[in-house]
């Protein structure tokens, strides 16, 4: 006789796997990835490869070290390597993006017990010691688009200078009058880390995670809407002003791609608004009064650290209560 | 309730493919194999000797141990052997097989039960064999008795039509088929129970996914101010019995207390039918509608078959080609139990066969939580379930029953959402339920220290 399968009941799944889930978020980040290339030149798809290839080859090395199931088709890797270099800037030398994935991979993730067990986000932790250690990742790269952007306005020569957009907002009114219109904003023609200057491709990729049910459309929105509406109050109601702050540096690419990361967020929706609230905050009081002009992935790196609180105030009430 | 909301909530594709299928009552089956543990508690006890000839409806087991339930003949012959069946947990059960003479010849004695007040009805009703027929298997005199108990005041008696679990439609089309049946159940209790039912609302509970039968049922009570047809949005789990308390009267489910001490009784659709139709006829529980679908049946449809008919018999009628199952299933998708063979027979409670193919008799391997908060999210009431792997780790029991109690795991109703939706493909209800097990066990094992 035939032996049937007696695997416990649900016997039907909902199709939704990790896999499937990860690959959402590699290709949410396309259109990031692209405008990276465009803006940036050829250099952004280099350390964009050197990124994801090193990732994915980190993973595959250790786990063959420490003998675990290989686990490189879960994309995990592969995400984390793309989110790295979206987060580096056209200064950095490509051993440096390398050693950066190498470092995400195996030591943020993968010593804590590998994807799931990590407490911080592996490409934001890599990120801040590439910060510390190679101060010109993050720095404001000069844009070499691939075509003219001229038609944008004159203020682009400007910031190919270098620096980026916000070190002109921080310098005061007069030296934001300089900074680059919201129209440059959102195309992202202007200095900053590869993917996280142009709004539009970001928007495009928040957009198809919210339809792909991956995650909930008010999470990265209260992210961003805490800094606008505090930049908003400190700079006495100017639209235009706080437009600019939530357009500049890394806020979308964080509050979309970064403080939406199950594993390093609370586990309810309540906690996670919770979550991007506190980082929106603390994205505005490091860049308002540090002395350093970008916050957001320090802020997530160190709302990343309060998970387990804001999971303890945040935790749902069994129906019929414990009693 | 201030404010009310509908906890059920997750949207499984409905795959009722068979609603439009009258029940079909398949040709009298070569032989029956009736196992002794078709309900809830003890197993009976076989009361015939191999060789004696049966008729349909003649008590063949008596009921052995608390919550056990009497088991009756489904075909006329004779009783051929009684064996030991295995079961899917990996124990066995007695069990009587019948060769049938193909006669269906019922028993020439049998009369409807004369019977009187409330203890007269409950005996009757013991008598039926009739047991929880929505797979708990809890024997419905026990359930009735329960209403009785001077600590309850049961004011809303709820009638779990909702079929909330894919595919099945047996519900749905003995519904069109005998709501007159329905009828005579509820007055049945109203009459012998009035002291305790008496007064209560019978709330027919049913998913919006069946607009016929609420239009049968609707016109059926029309003049009946105390039958309420209560329409729920066609979510799962609505048929659970806790969450069905909730959308259907606002109170609440407290876990480890019995369910009439919130002021209402929950009764599945078809058993009040096969109760009431004991009690007109005299013919017990002997047959019931079967649904028989799934990915690997070719032509699905609903049957009526003697119970103790096996599966096979019931998938070479839809012409299922049983070299490509590879998991057979007794009852929904979501909460059924998967059986050992296709020579299995099906028992009281089998309102539904499903068969698998190959490909989807297994589900994924599970990989590493990754915190999505999608089974949280999912549960309908609510329970931390992330935290229930983690406290089933902890080694010291006092700190685990801590642990296990705070995250609220004793109020799991076994939908399997939370299963449902992994996108790792955890076990979650599985571990629920040795969760729920565990805390059983120690508790008990604590007060008899």
């Amino acid at each position: 006789m035939k032996k049937l399968s007696l695997t416990a009941a649900p016997h039907i799944n909902s199709g939704v796997s990790t896999h499937n889930i990860m690959l959402d978020v590699v290709i949410a980040m396309i259109p990031a990835s692209i405008a990276a290339i465009v803006l940036f030149g050829l250099k952004a798809l280099w350390i964009i490869l050197t990124c994801v290839v090193s990732a994915v080859a980190a993973e595959f090395i250790f786990n063959l070290c420490v003998k675990k199931k290989q686990t490189v088709g879960d994309f995990s890797a592969t995400v984390t390597g793309l989110l790295l270099a979206l987060n580096l800037s056209t200064n950095v030398e490509l051993w440096q993006a390398a050693l950066g994935s190498v470092f995400a991979i195996v030591v943020v993730k993968g010593l804590f017990g590998g994807l799931g067990k990590n407490i911080v986000n592996p490409a934001i932790a890599a990120r801040v010691l590439m910060l510390l250690t190679f101060a010109s990742v993050a720095g404001g790269a000069a844009i070499a688009p691939l075509f003219d952007l001229s038609f944008l306005g004159n203020a682009v020569p400007e910031i190919a200078a270098g620096a980026t957009p916000l070190s002109f907002l921080n310098e005061g009114a007069e030296a934001a009058a300089s900074a680059p219109s919201v129209l440059q904003l959102l195309v992202g023609a202007h200095g900053g880390t590869i993917g996280e200057t142009c709004a539009i491709a970001l928007v495009l990729g928040f957009v198809y995670l919210v339809c792909r049910k991956v995650i909930k459309w008010y999470i990265p929105v209260s992210f961003i809407a805490t800094v606008f509406v505090c930049y908003l109050i400190a700079g006495g109601f100017d639209v235009t002003f706080a437009l600019q702050h939530v357009l500049a540096g890394g806020v979308f690419l964080g509050a979309i791609f970064m403080a939406t990361d199950y594993v390093t967020t609370p586990a309810t929706n309540k906690g996670r608004v919770v979550f991007c609230i506190g980082a929106g905050l603390l994205t505005f009081a490091i860049r308002f009064w540090g002395s350093y002009p970008e916050g957001v992935s320090i802020a997530i790196l160190t709302m990343n650290l309060l998970v387990p609180f804001i999971n303890d105030w945040t935790k749902k009430k069994p129906l019929g209560g414990i009693k | 309730m201030i404010f009310k909301k509908d906890i059920s909530s997750l949207h499984v594709p409905h795959n009722k493919n068979t609603a439009g299928c009258e029940p079909v009552k398949i040709q009298t089956p070569k032989e029956v194999i009736l196992p002794m543990n078709m309900h809830s508690g003890g197993e009976a006890e076989p009361i015939v000797t191999v060789g004696e000839h049966v008729y349909v409806g003649q008590l063949i087991a008596r009921e052995e141990g608390r919550f056990s339930s009497p088991v009756h003949a489904t075909v006329s012959g004779t009783v051929a052997e009684i064996l030991t069946l295995p079961t899917a947990r990996g124990k066995e059960v007695k069990a009587i097989r019948i060769d049938s003479d193909g006669k269906m010849e019922a028993d020439p004695n049998m009369k409807a039960p004369v019977f009187e007040g409330c203890d007269g009805f409950l005996q009757a009703v013991r008598e039926s064999g009739v047991v929880g027929l929505g797979g708990a298997a809890f024997p419905t005199w026990a359930k009735l008795n329960e209403a009785t108990n001077p600590d309850y005041k049961v004011d809303t008696v709820l009638i779990n039509a909702a079929e909330c679990e894919p595919y099945i439609t047996s519900d749905h089309r003995m519904m069109l088929a005998h709501a007159d049946l329905i009828d005579d159940g509820i007055e049945y209790m109203r009459k012998y129970m009035s002291e305790y039912l008496g007064d209560a609302t019978y709330k027919i509970c049913i998913e919006k996914n069946k607009p016929d039968a609420i239009k049968v049922l609707k016109e059926k009570f029309a003049d009946k101010p105390y039958v309420v047809i209560h329409e729920l949005n066609a979510i799962y789990p609505q048929g659970a019995k806790q969450v069905m308390l909730y959308n259907a009267t606002g109170r609440v489910a407290i876990a480890g207390k019995r369910f009439p001490s919130f002021g209402a009784l929950i009764i599945n659709v078809s058993t009040l039918a096969k109760t009431a139709e004991y009690l007109n006829t005299g013919m017990p529980l002997v047959e019931r509608i079967v649904t028989v679908d799934g990915p690997a049946v070719k032509k699905p449809g609903n049957f009526i078959a003697p119970i103790g008919t096996s599966i096979r018999t019931l998938l070479e009628l839809t012409e299922t080609d049983l070299e490509k199952v590879g998991k057979v299933v007794i009852g929904g998708p979501m909460n059924g139990n998967a059986t050992v063979s296709v020579d299995s027979p099906i028992v009281k409670v089998s309102n539904c066969i499903l068969a698998f193919d190959e490909k989807r008799a297994t589900l994924p391997e599970p990989s590493a939580c990754i915190r999505c908060g999608r089974c949280m999210e999912k549960c309908p009431v609510d329970i931390n379930i992330g935290a229930v792997e983690s406290a089933m780790k902890i080694k010291n029991d006092e700190k685990k029953e801590a642990a296990l109690i705070d995250t609220g795991v004793r109020q799991c109703v076994d939908c399997g959402c939370c299963s449902y939706v992994c996108p790792a493909h955890r076990p979650l209800l599985a571990t629920n339920q040795d969760a729920k097990w565990w805390l059983k066990q120690y508790e008990r094992s604590k007060q008899s220290r």
